[in-house]
């Protein structure tokens, strides 16, 4: 090998001649296994015919010596070999398979296999690395010459000895023709189609892994689609491309990321003609299945199918934007994005509605596309070592080039480890410096779209339209009011919180001697006792923001009318038509704003503490330093009640403010026995002297009613005469 | 009686029908082999080429001829049947 990469003694127009040779006599092979399987099923239908069936059992002397002949022709592994039996069903179903499982090949594959070999010969004369290296060697070998066993060994191997990135990566260029092999040869009929389709260069239908059909896992791609117009972040606004190019526009993608976004643009051309660009980022990265449609179940719709949610969120969001009827489009995508607008391409009545200039994808598989506009400039541009773009079944070696239209660059780049040569970011380092012909003869071809971008808009991309955080229970009318910290929109809304109620019986005298001192407030009785309750809360996103909150309140009567069993009665009540509630004595938030609002909004004494809460599961752990407060403990499995909502009384001036307080979530009523308070403070002040005197500092709660996540929200205080 | 001479007929033609289409793929399958063996020398010489491809595509284009000389005797089989 020589320095400029090509065999000593070889131009590389004699290179190019021999790859071209290999290629074209691999066309030529398969089409002859093709018309050998045909051969094949005729022979089959011959034998099955009831004609002949029907006429054997009549006349068995001749008619068996016929039917054997048909059966030799069909199985005999020197001539059409020995699973040629097609038959869609019956006993001809039952030979041909077990013929495969029998390990008979028919001849038909084996010729689909000399040709498959051949297109790899193909890519070996550009890689010969691949025959260098002893693993790959080992696995070539093993998959084809059907050895299974040695062929699973073979890829352990190279995995562990190279790491799955760079085993993936090397077998990228021969995807294709190995995983078509692998169906030919192995023992399960199901996996034959996809075998012939990659082989013959036909649309897949199917994983070209399992025959899983495309159409099922497709199904679980369901949604009309959703968009939604999004502002891009100030590092982005400054990152976007102000001038289309070709980088300009991957260079956004690349901003852009796999978060479900995508971008829309107005540039005017040289021509001063504004025209319009998409930009579509690849799969999102993560579980299969996720909100947006850039997961890896919408690509595989996306490759196989002509509409997908990812189609249809990128038809919304241009509704939205406005682009007239007639206008000049160019859409450009990477990986699954690419697939995206190369399925808005082939639909007829979008290129109907708007002029379709140019497509352009990077590392996508697109091989089974073709716009519906036959004036569409397509240029698709994929790295040899990447593995995305050969799931359409055309690889490296493909003998086939559907599309002799396009402007197709395959080119070796650099990085070969997979994911890395799939990365946006890798395509235009590449575009910059492999492969900078490419980039120009893009740029050349996007002449017309080389101008400054006029409007920029992105756009957030759904499976489907989603109802607004926290529908319905969420969804009430607000006003704002206004608080020193600024406007505030009430009811103050909790879409994410967590919950303990410690309730402790405590002395009445106590309780009352804590509260106002007006003669109209007074504990609820439960016997000779009050009530006091420490509420812990955990707000992890709320109107004003996530904070932690601690509140020692006490039940108290009507304020007008006090009657016994009040609380009891009240508890069969709506929250809005109950007159006892929880006079709330202090409250300790982790938020300025909360602070704020508490003290403003709702009449209570808050102050601003420094406090850890965990609530989420049964281990109930509650630090607040300053306030010299920890709770500690676990719940046991406790009973399921109704959703709990409360009023809460706080004081303004000589006034009390009433404040409703409706919640959302699975409430459970436990034992306090598991949970244990410790105060460490000899001060007073905040909480710490009040819990002393009622006596909560050692003391186990009565009961403790926990809920790990729920949603509530607050109403503004209403101002009480009293 | 009668039935069965009426079933008799058109089986007749079917069975004409599939060894003459049996005849054609034989045929066709002698000219794959020659299409195998023509593949096979073009490879020859080419620098690319693999060492097992001329072996193997002259094993498989034998192995069309065996087929073609195989759906051939069954096209036989099938006309002495219709004749019996």
């Amino acid at each position: 090998m020589g320095a400029d990469g090509h065999i000593r003694g070889r131009t590389a127009q004699d290179e190019q001649d021999a790859k071209e040779l290999l290629r074209r006599c691999a066309r030529d092979v398969v089409d002859v296994a093709e018309a050998i399987r045909e051969v094949s099923a005729r022979t089959s239908t011959a034998l099955f015919a009831p004609t002949l069936t029907t006429s054997a059992r009549r006349r068995p002397r001749t008619g068996l010596v016929a039917q054997w002949a048909l059966l030799r022709a069909l199985t005999n592994k020197e001539g059409l070999g020995g699973s040629a039996i097609t038959a869609a069903k019956g006993m001809g179903r039952v030979l041909g398979a077990a013929g495969e499982v029998l390990g008979r090949e028919s001849l038909a594959a084996l010729v689909a296999v000399t040709s498959l070999r051949l297109r790899i010969a193909a890519v070996l004369f550009d890689h010969p690395e691949f025959e260098r290296d002893p693993g790959m060697r080992r696995l070539l070998d093993a998959v084809t010459a059907d050895r299974d066993l040695e062929a699973v060994r073979a890829l352990r191997a190279l995995f562990r000895d190279q790491g799955a990135q760079r085993a993936l990566s090397g077998l990228a260029p021969l995807m294709a023709e190995l995983l078509a092999i692998r169906a030919l040869l192995d023992e399960d009929p199901k996996n034959d189609e996809t075998g012939w389709a990659l082989a013959a260069g036909r649309e897949l239908s199917a994983d070209p892994l399992h025959g899983i059909s495309a159409s099922h896992l497709a199904g679980m791609d369901q949604g009309e689609g959703a968009a939604e117009a999004v502002d891009l972040t100030d590092q982005e606004r400054q990152t976007i491309a102000t001038e289309g190019s070709l980088l300009g526009f991957l260079r956004n993608i690349e901003v852009l990321s796999t978060d479900g976004r995508i971008l829309v643009q107005n540039v005017r051309g040289p021509d001063g003609v504004v025209r319009y660009v998409v930009q579509a980022p690849g799969m999102a990265p993560g579980r299969p299945r996720n909100d947006s449609p850039q997961d890896f179940v919408g690509a595989w719709r996306n490759l196989f199918m002509t509409d997908s949610p990812y189609t249809r969120s990128i038809l919304l969001a241009l509704a939205d934007y406005g682009i007239p009827r007639g206008a000049e489009l160019a859409l450009i995508g990477h990986s699954e994005g690419g697939i995206a607008v190369m399925n808005l391409a082939q639909n007829e009545d979008f290129c109907r509605a708007y002029r379709v200039t140019h497509v352009i994808v990077v590392g996508s598989p697109v091989d089974n596309k073709k716009p519906a506009d036959p004036r569409t400039w397509v240029a698709s541009i994929t790295n040899q070592h990447d593995i995305v773009p050969v799931l359409d079944g055309r690889g490296a070696g493909s003998a086939f080039n559907p599309h002799p239209n396009w402007y197709e660059v395959d080119y070796t780049g650099p990085t070969h480890e997979f994911p890395l040569c799939h990365m946006i970011r890798e395509y235009i380092e590449h575009l910059r410096t492999v492969i900078p012909e490419a980039r120009e003869d893009v740029d050349k071809a996007l002449t017309a779209y080389r101008g400054p971008v006029v409007r920029t808009r992105a756009y957030q991309l759904k499976d489907r339209a989603h109802p607004p955080e926290g529908y319905p229970f969420l969804t009430v009318p607000t006003t704002s009011l206004a608080t020193t910290t600024g406007p505030v929109d009430v009811p103050v809304r909790y879409y994410d919180s967590s919950a303990a109620h410690l309730c402790f019986a405590v002395d009445a005298a106590a309780a009352r001697s804590l509260l106002p001192d007006v003669t109209w407030l007074v504990p609820s009785r439960l016997g000779r006792r009050a009530l006091a309750v420490l509420s812990l809360y955990e707000h992890r996103c709320s109107t004003i923001g996530p904070y932690a909150e601690i509140a020692l309140s006490v039940l108290v009567d009507d304020l007008w009318r006090p009657r016994p069993f009040d609380v009891a009665t009240d508890l069969l009540r709506r929250v809005d038509l109950r007159r006892t509630g929880r006079y709330v004595l202090s409250l300790a938030v982790s938020s300025e704003e909360s602070r704020v609002v508490a003290q403003e909004v709702w009449g209570q004494p808050a102050v601003r503490t420094a406090a850890e809460v965990d609530l989420m599961n049964r281990a109930v752990g509650v630090t607040a330093p300053e306030l010299g407060l920890t709770v500690e403990g676990r719940l046991g499995p406790g009973l399921r009640c109704p959703e709990a909502d409360w009023v809460l009384y706080g004081r303004r001036g000589d006034s009390t403010v009433r404040t409703l307080v409706r919640a959302h979530g699975r409430l459970r009523l436990h034992t306090g026995t598991g949970v244990r308070l410790q105060l460490d403070t000899a001060a007073a002040e905040p909480m710490a002297g009040q819990l002393r005197r009622l006596g909560i500092d050692t003391a186990r709660p009565l009961f403790v009613l926990s809920c790990p996540q729920f949603m509530l929200h607050r109403s503004a205080g209403a101002v009480l005469p009293r | 009686m009668v039935t069965e001479s009426l079933r008799t007929l058109p089986s007749s033609d079917e069975l004409l029908d599939q060894a003459g289409r049996l005849r054609a793929d034989a045929d066709l399958m002698a000219g794959y082999a020659r299409r195998l063996l023509a593949t096979a020398s073009a490879l020859t010489g080419c620098p690319a080429a693999p060492e097992w491809s001329r072996p193997t595509l002259e094993q498989q284009a034998a192995a069309c001829g065996t087929a073609a000389e195989q759906l051939r005797t069954a096209a036989e089989a099938l006309l002495a049947h219709r004749r019996a």
